[in-house]
């Protein structure tokens, strides 16, 4: 069984199940291996155990780390990314979008809009400024270039991955 | 014990489960409020009623005033808790409660005014013999005013709302080229988020402290000190660690009684009669200025409690009603040991930025002496309509290092999938030698960056680990 991990910059993890042991009803002993280039580069084994209720996971089968019981999530967290799950295959159309593009990285609304299409930006230019959670968020250009196209308009209401703007 | 009372509850998320708690304790109905932005609202579980409020922005519901009236008078409410945030420090809000008849649950609305005003929170300040930073006293017209005020108070200099607070509306400038960029995005800021974009100058202190006493006053004339909390670790003028006492003021009891003192003087000068703080800013020599009055509950209160004892939110109620407190005199008032709380935010630990999202798993495995207020659940959606903190972790000890050591703990056993918080962050700033040493100032987060030190190397056996849970959940275990 394989696991495709996809985080919104669309870095990719692939995760294998490799072995799978049920050593009893509360206790599954599984192995698992990171493969970069088809290569294997890590491979642990991990135990996972029920106990009142509450998942526990070990490396060792002795010590022991409660885990956040989940229903089969979609999403997987590690420290500041967050990365989608595809089981058993991967979605087409994940292919990295252009780097002028500019996608709203979260729900907000456009406060103001900076630039007009056909001006010039450098990298590091603020181009609109984007509201969301109360705070005022200046968004920049990624790169040196001239604006191609303004998707949005002040004062709309985005939802996350909509493209704001072209940079080319 | 007084007649059981209607309560509303004119706000949301943790606190608003904060206070619907002590009002079943008091005997009293909650009355929430939900929105169908938060269809799962966690704190109605603490409510005896739930009560609707249509529309889908903020403006149309929880700030609503007019909206909000109506449900008090269909509902026959006898008052309403504002929380923090929202209508707390609407003085238009008290006003209109206060003539219907309605006790609101926080100060009488002149002292709302005077203090939500910072340019006359000074003046008050001021004449009550309370030192107070050098700037304007009145909100500059133009960015050609700023410039000169600048000019003459000397930089760095601090533009902020005359309405704001919170951090928000809030930016340091530290030459004219700051100022004229700004200016023009703290006053919509401001305007956005306090209905009202005026602007005031002040003189910015050098590695500040920011230090805040707790208040508490009854119907009677009485006011009295809850000491101090020191909240200098902060992101953007936003708090993210407060801890109970101040390691600054550290044995300095002759220095802790002088900014107590000064606190309840400032108080007792606008008849203050409910929970209040008033925030100093202290320099490296100790000397200390009156920044503002929050006439409101702070999100910090929790710290408080824990080392003295007291319920600040039940008090608050029972001050409103003109109850007495049970509290005999000042001298009565002691604390112990030593708190700490961490805001837990849903952001992105390294850049600090909102990251909405939805919380797949959630489970706590605290030490001894651990408080979570906060209201998370599984399948919490957090969008991005509110604000991004989901919780406040506190933990006391009998001295600042025990408070210190149980938090460590307390952060490891916080387990939130699903979502970007600042735990990781949290964790590192608990290991901080500076934070440890209790050395730090509010420049804290910008000079020592700790978000950098944040580990975000792909941790393959967390993600096995998750995986296998997921795994043998299919399996049916």
């Amino acid at each position: 069984m394989r696991t495709y991990l996809i985080d919104s910059e669309k870095n990719e993890l692939i995760v294998d199940l490799t072995k799978t042991i049920r050593h009893s009803s509360s206790l599954v002993e599984f192995e698992y291996s990171t493969l970069e280039d088809n290569k294997i580069i890590d491979t642990r084994r991990v135990f996972v155990r029920q106990l009142a209720g509450q998942y526990f996971t070990s490396t060792d089968n002795i010590r022991w780390e409660k885990m956040a019981r989940q229903q089969l999530p979609t999403e997987l967290l590690n420290v500041d990314r967050v990365f989608k799950l595809y089981y058993g295959f991967k979605p087409s159309g994940l292919a990295g979008g252009g780097q002028g593009e500019l996608l709203s990285q979260m729900p907000g609304k456009v406060v103001k809009i900076l630039v007009n299409e056909g001006d010039e930006v450098k990298k590091g230019d603020t181009l609109l400024i984007l509201e969301a959670m109360k705070m005022e968020n200046e968004i920049k250009s990624g790169t040196d270039g001239v604006v191609k196209s303004v998707q949005v308009q002040e004062g709309q209401v985005l939802d996350a991955g909509v493209l704001m703007m072209e940079v080319e | 014990m007084s007649r059981r009372k209607k309560i509303l509850i004119a706000n949301r998320g943790e606190i608003a489960a904060r206070i619907a708690r002590a009002c079943g304790e008091l005997g009293h109905t909650a009355v929430g409020i939900w929105t169908d932005n938060e269809v799962h609202a966690r704190h109605l579980e603490y409510c005896d009623e739930w009560v609707r409020l249509p529309g889908t922005t903020n403006a149309e519901t929880y700030l609503n005033i007019d909206n909000i009236m109506k449900v008090v008078k269909e509902y026959e409410i006898d008052a309403v808790h504002p929380g923090y945030g929202f209508l707390s420090e609407n003085t238009l809000f008290a006003k209109r409660l206060e003539d219907e008849g309605v006790v609101f649950i926080g100060p009488h609305a002149e002292a709302i005014r005077l203090m939500g005003d910072k340019a006359v929170s000074k003046q008050i300040a001021q004449k009550a013999g309370v030192p107070v930073v050098p700037g304007t006293a009145d909100a500059v017209k133009s960015v050609e005013e700023a410039l000169q005020v600048g000019e003459e108070i000397g930089y760095p200099v601090l533009l902020k709302a005359v309405a704001g607070g919170g951090g928000r509306g809030m930016r340091v400038c530290e030459g004219p080229e700051d100022i004229k960029k700004q200016f023009e995005a703290v006053g919509r800021e401001s305007l956005a988020a306090f209905g009202n974009g005026d602007l005031l100058v002040e003189k910015f202190i050098v590695n500040p402290r920011h230090i805040e006493v707790q208040i508490l006053a009854d119907k009677k004339g009485n006011v009295y000190h809850f000491f101090e909390r020191e909240c200098s670790v902060q992101r953007r003028h936003q708090k993210i660690i407060e801890e109970a006492p101040s390691p600054f003021i550290g044995d300095d009891e002759e220095l802790r009684q002088k900014v107590c003192d000064t606190a309840v003087q400032l108080a007792k000068s606008v008849n203050y009669d409910s929970a209040g703080t008033v925030e100093f800013i202290m320099g490296e020599d100790k000397s200390f200025y009156f920044l503002e009055m929050n006439t409101r509950i702070q999100v910090e209160h929790p710290i408080t409690e824990e080392i003295t004892g007291i319920d600040l939110i039940a008090c608050m109620i029972q001050s409103s009603f003109g109850e007495d407190l049970g509290i005999p005199d000042q001298e009565w008032i002691t604390r112990t040991g030593h708190a700490i709380e961490c805001r837990i935010c849903a952001e992105d630990p390294i850049t600090m930025i909102p990251a909405p999202g939805k919380v797949t798993g959630f489970e706590t495995n605290f030490p001894q002496g651990t408080r979570f207020d906060h209201y998370l659940y599984r399948d919490l959606e957090v969008t991005a309509d509110f604000d991004p903190m989901v919780g406040k972790l506190v933990t006391k000890g009998i001295i600042r290092s025990v408070a210190l050591r149980k938090m460590k703990k307390a952060l490891e056993g916080l387990l939130i999938e699903g979502l970007k918080t600042n735990i990781p962050l949290h964790k590192v700033i608990l290991n901080d030698e500076d934070f440890v040493a209790g050395n730090y100032s509010t420049n804290f987060i910008a000079t020592k960056r700790p978000q950098e030190k944040v580990v975000t190397d792909v941790n393959y056996t967390s993600i096995y680990r998750k995986l296998a849970c997921i795994e043998a959940r299919r399996m049916g275990m």
